[in-house]
């Protein structure tokens, strides 16, 4: 029996003779599965942590860094609380391939329990989605895209939190492999985090786990992520896929709030955790021991939606819609009654509820029973503590700025003009909105930039204050191909630009590392150069990432590894929502700038996709030169001569400023630009300002690098030069692509 | 003197936050009323029915929760005069409770909101309603402009106002069809409707006038910091914009 459920494991031979050495004799069923989800991966960072290591994860913003299941950022004071942002970011990739609804869904589901057992209100989520090519209307990959935008709607909506950032690629490098990336935030005052540990006088306290009965989905989805895809395995890895259900999330979320308002109003401490990978089992294992403590667990206790499951279903399945409470004994009875009785959780799913199943024990082991039997009986350190795969890898070959890049035509104003049209109609760079209209971005009727109005999404922090928050995300994987160092640090660059062009002050970064196969040298070894590339943006931008997420694995059977892809979520705060840049062009007679240097390089851009020229020399920035930038843009923005600041992205200066234009149409400002300076498809990372008093501006520029390259004009043209479109017939063109696939 | 108004949470709703909120800022007493303190709702003397997935929109949207104990409070109220006001899910329980057009009997609904066309999923849109009643066929829309233009947001899956031919025309003859969509400058058309609806239906009335459904949310544009380039004043703050509906709820309420 054992040796059967040894083959259904992921864990090593070298694993499995270092657990059966540890214990003594051979490990139980339930212990196999325990470990192989405990020491995949997905739970033990085993081949990342060392590295992950090196990145910058504290500072002056930084209230908790990356130790639980989210961070939390300083935001700033209201009514003389000190208020944080609690952020989490997270992958669905292997269950979205598999079956995109369901785990796009599972996705939004448990980031956002990352983030309520914080003690927070969750008030905005964000997706970065990469999909393979979706020209095929009965490609599986066109499925994947449909179906992911899909279910992260269906889960979002129904819990009433708004999608307010994300961002798309199509990539032939998805095709076997979508990423399906989830970032949730919360509010949270300094003084009532709940953290995800057994408080330290937790000695015999209760174990209560909450929420939906447990079945048998999602059983052994920590090592299935863990693993490469492989198309035979295709209905085994389905029932490794969890069961979304955002009706009982929706309840269960404000029932927490209830217990929470109860536990504050009481002064009561208590640990607070989501079950994610590796179901009870790993959500109390690792709640207790990172308080120092054992568990002692009846796994008869747990509400179970199927009669007869084994008792290793039980204890690592991952049914989602669950989370776990630590709490001293006289406050359970009322902690329960709000779930079970006040949110009368047994009637809104079957057999849901909060039961006692377990108690915090002082001895540091953990032990599972079931129907009278011991089924687990380790040493806790052993079985949560830190293990570690050292994995060959190779330095990365750095690409320095260079000048000497491929020689890029200098192109005439009826060239440009050709040309423009399909840059915005090219995948990297057409409307998103077909797409993201399916998110409710407005529930709470806190937003204050919706989803894809600009680039970053603003909301209201606190209901009646001033404060706001800024959430955007970046990770082109067109750079990441070319150069995973490079890339990763134009990820946090990107990331942190959008967040600037609303007059928030970035405040800190979450990262989620999409690779490949770690454990062959050239996949691992653009994962570590993306990391040495995050660390290396982030301190040159002063800032600290709290939290994060590894992915690997990200293969298919064939051997094809995803685009190198560090993805970067940036969270900004805005000190009095009044001072918020809104998108797009506002008035005719105000001068366009570009703030920004242009680099050398072109590579990974859409100009020189389209040329037909493709390089690996990626756009760059010179730190120093960036900061000055941002400085002055940051003066003029308190000093309020900034109209609108569209951040420079894929498709470069000009799609930027077409940006500006079309936001300005969808804001009912009809407004064209006379663009008289040179103007290009330059994609370094810079501003396209829209300023009223340009003296002002100049004076204040500094040294910064500052181009005057037009105006707004009161007719919707878009005049280069000699030559004249139309606003509408590019907001045409830029709008059609993703129109046709989400209809 | 001092009206209160009950909004009450089904299992699924979403958006009770900010409507208490609004109606606070507008200076309504109002008040959040938990499914398990539905026995409590005869006291309050208007209800606000808001947004969200009430069971899930098992079988159609708003019909399961048509169907709940609180509704036996809310359409009791109704029959006997006091004022309800249903946004989006709310909207819809509104409607298959048969309280809005109201042509039918109770829990007989003569017509549904149902899934959009011609895009078959949830949409987020901004949106005007437009006022297609005189002001004073309803309290609640009394305190409202002449044809008054309401910004709000749909955010929904099912919208789209659908009814036999003949129960379409009682909603017309009977002056049910309380809003419409319509542009920025106030000019109605289909082409300004996120969904397709059935006479260009944003909302509808009963005939007493005291029950109103819309379906597009004006309190998700109902603060300055909604819409910053078109805040009326200084303060970030104040309620305005889709605040107008709500606060001429609140005027009925008290008057």
């Amino acid at each position: 029996m054992v040796n059967q459920a040894a083959a259904n494991v992921a864990l090593r031979k070298d694993e499995l003779e270092r657990i059966a050495r540890r214990l003594g004799r051979e490990p139980s069923v339930v212990e196999l599965h325990a470990f192989d989800a405990q020491w995949s991966e997905h739970c033990s960072y085993k081949s990342s942590r060392h590295h992950l290591k090196k990145l910058p994860t504290s500072g002056p913003d930084v209230i908790l860094g990356p130790a639980e299941d989210s961070g939390i950022l300083y935001l700033g004071e209201h009514d003389g609380e000190r208020y944080g942002v609690v952020i989490a970011h997270e992958s669905h990739n292997h269950p979205s391939q598999v079956v995109p609804f369901e785990g796009a869904a599972t996705g939004i589901g448990g980031i956002v329990r990352d983030v309520l057992c914080m003690g927070a209100e969750v008030v905005a989520v964000a997706d970065p989605l990469r999909f393979g090519r979706i020209e095929d209307p009965d490609s599986h990959q066109r499925s994947v895209a449909v179906g992911a935008v899909d279910g992260i709607s269906a889960y979002g909506n129904a819990i009433g939190v708004p999608n307010l950032a994300g961002d798309v690629y199509f990539d032939e490098s998805f095709d076997d492999n979508c990423l399906v990336n989830v970032v949730a935030l919360g509010i949270v005052k300094e003084s009532e985090i709940i953290h995800s540990y057994a408080p330290r006088t937790a000695d015999g306290w209760d174990i209560v786990l909450v929420g939906k009965a447990t079945d048998a989905s999602g059983f052994g989805g920590a090592s299935f992520s863990s693993l490469t895809l492989d198309a035979e395995d295709e209905e085994a890895n389905k029932g490794a896929v969890q069961v979304p259900d955002p009706f009982l999330k929706n309840v269960l979320m404000r029932a927490s709030y209830r217990a929470f308002e109860y536990l504050r109003r009481h002064g009561i401490e208590a640990g607070f955790k989501d079950l994610g990978a590796g179901g009870v089992m790993g959500c109390s294992a690792e709640i207790v021991s990172s308080g120092g403590f054992g568990a002692d667990i009846n796994l008869d206790e747990v509400n179970v939606a199927i009669d007869g499951m084994p008792p290793e279903v039980i204890a690592v399945g991952e049914t989602q819609e669950r989370l776990l409470w630590v709490l001293p004994p006289h406050v359970t009875p009322e902690i329960l009654r709000i779930y079970n009785d006040e949110f009368t959780l047994p009637q809104i799913a079957y057999n849901a509820r909060a039961s006692i199943v377990g108690r915090v024990t002082k001895e540091k082991k953990y032990v599972l029973r079931h129907r009278g039997q011991i089924v687990m009986d380790v040493d806790i350190e052993f079985l949560t503590g830190s293990i570690r795969d050292e994995l060959p890898f190779t330095e990365l070959r750095t690409h320095e700025l260079r000048d000497e890049s491929i020689v890029y035509p200098e192109l005439s104003t009826h060239e440009i003009v050709e040309l423009l049209p399909r840059v915005l109609a090219h995948r990297a760079v057409c409307s998103r909105e077909p797409l993201y209209r399916r998110y409710d971005a407005v529930v709470r009727g806190l937003t204050v930039i919706p989803r894809g109005a600009g680039e970053a999404g603003v909301f209201a922090a606190v209901r009646g204050g001033r404060l706001g928050v800024a959430l955007a995300v970046a990770g082109n994987p067109r750079y990441g191909i070319h150069d995973p160092q490079r890339a990763a640090e134009l990820a946090v660059i990107e990331a942190a630009c959008k967040v600037y062009a609303t007059g928030a002050r970035p405040i800190g970064l979450t990262d989620c590392l999409n690779f490949g196969n770690p454990r062959k040298v050239e996949q691992y070894s653009e994962f570590v150069g993306a990391i040495d590339g995050l660390g290396r943006a982030a301190r040159e931008l002063g800032l600290a990432f709290v939290s994060g997420n590894v992915s690997l694995y990200n293969e298919s059977t064939t051997g094809v590894a995803v685009a190198a892809s560090p993805i970067v979520a940036c969270v900004g705060a805005i000190d009095d929502l009044a001072a918020t840049v809104t998108p797009g062009f506002k008035r005719a007679g105000n001068a366009i700038f570009i703030v920004g240097n242009v680099s050398p390089g072109l590579g990974g851009t859409v100009f020189a996709e389209l040329l037909g020229n493709d390089d690996d020399n990626i756009p760059m920035v010179e730190y120093s030169q960036l900061r000055a930038d941002l400085d002055l843009l940051g003066t003029a923005m308190r000093e309020g001569i900034v109209r609108s600041c569209t951040p420079v992205g894929a498709g470069g200066t000009l799609a930027a400023i077409a940006r500006a234009a079309f936001a300005a149409r969808d804001a009912g400002r009809s407004l064209g630009v006379e663009l008289d300076g040179d103007v290009s498809f330059d994609e370094t990372p810079g501003f396209v300002v829209e300023v009223e008093d340009e003296k002002r501006f100049l004076k204040l520029a500094g040294d910064a690098t500052v181009r005057r390259v037009g105006t707004i004009s009161k007719a919707a043209h878009f005049v280069v030069k000699d030559e004249s479109m139309h606003v509408e017939d590019l907001y045409e063109v830029w709008f059609a692509p993703l129109a046709e696939v989400y209809r | 003197m001092s009206a209160k108004i009950a909004v009450p949470i089904f299992p699924g709703t979403n958006s009770e936050e900010e409507t208490v909120a609004l109606l606070r800022d507008c200076g309504g007493d109002a008040e959040l009323v938990h499914w398990s303190q539905a026995e409590t709702l005869g006291r309050y003397d208007a209800y606000v029915l808001s947004g969200g997935f009430a069971y899930e929109d098992r079988i159609r949207a708003g019909a399961i929760a048509a169907h709940d104990r609180i509704m036996d409070f809310v359409i009791e109220g109704a029959q006997n005069g006091k004022l309800v006001f249903g946004v989006c899910n709310g909207a819809q329980i509104v409607l298959e409770a048969g309280l809005v057009p109201g042509t039918g009997a109770v829990r007989r609904p003569t017509a549904a909101f149902t899934r959009n066309a011609p895009e078959p999923h949830f949409v987020c849109r901004h949106v005007h309603l437009k006022l297609a009643v005189d002001p004073a066929r309803s309290a609640i829309t009394a305190a409202l402009p002449k044809e008054a233009l309401v910004p709000a947001w749909a955010a929904n899956g099912e919208g789209r106002l659908a009814a036999t031919p003949e129960h379409l025309q009682e909603i017309v003859d009977g002056g049910h069809l309380a809003f419409v969509y319509a542009n920025a400058e106030g000019v109605a058309s289909q082409n300004a409707s996120p969904n397709g609806s059935a006479l260009n239906c944003g909302g509808l009335v009963n005939r007493e006038g005291n029950v109103l459904a819309i379906m597009p949310h004006p309190e998700r544009d109902a603060w300055n910091f909604n819409h910053l380039d078109r805040r009326e004043g200084k303060d970030v703050l104040a309620p305005s914009g889709g605040a107008l509906l709500f606060k001429s709820f609140v005027t009925a309420v008290k008057s």
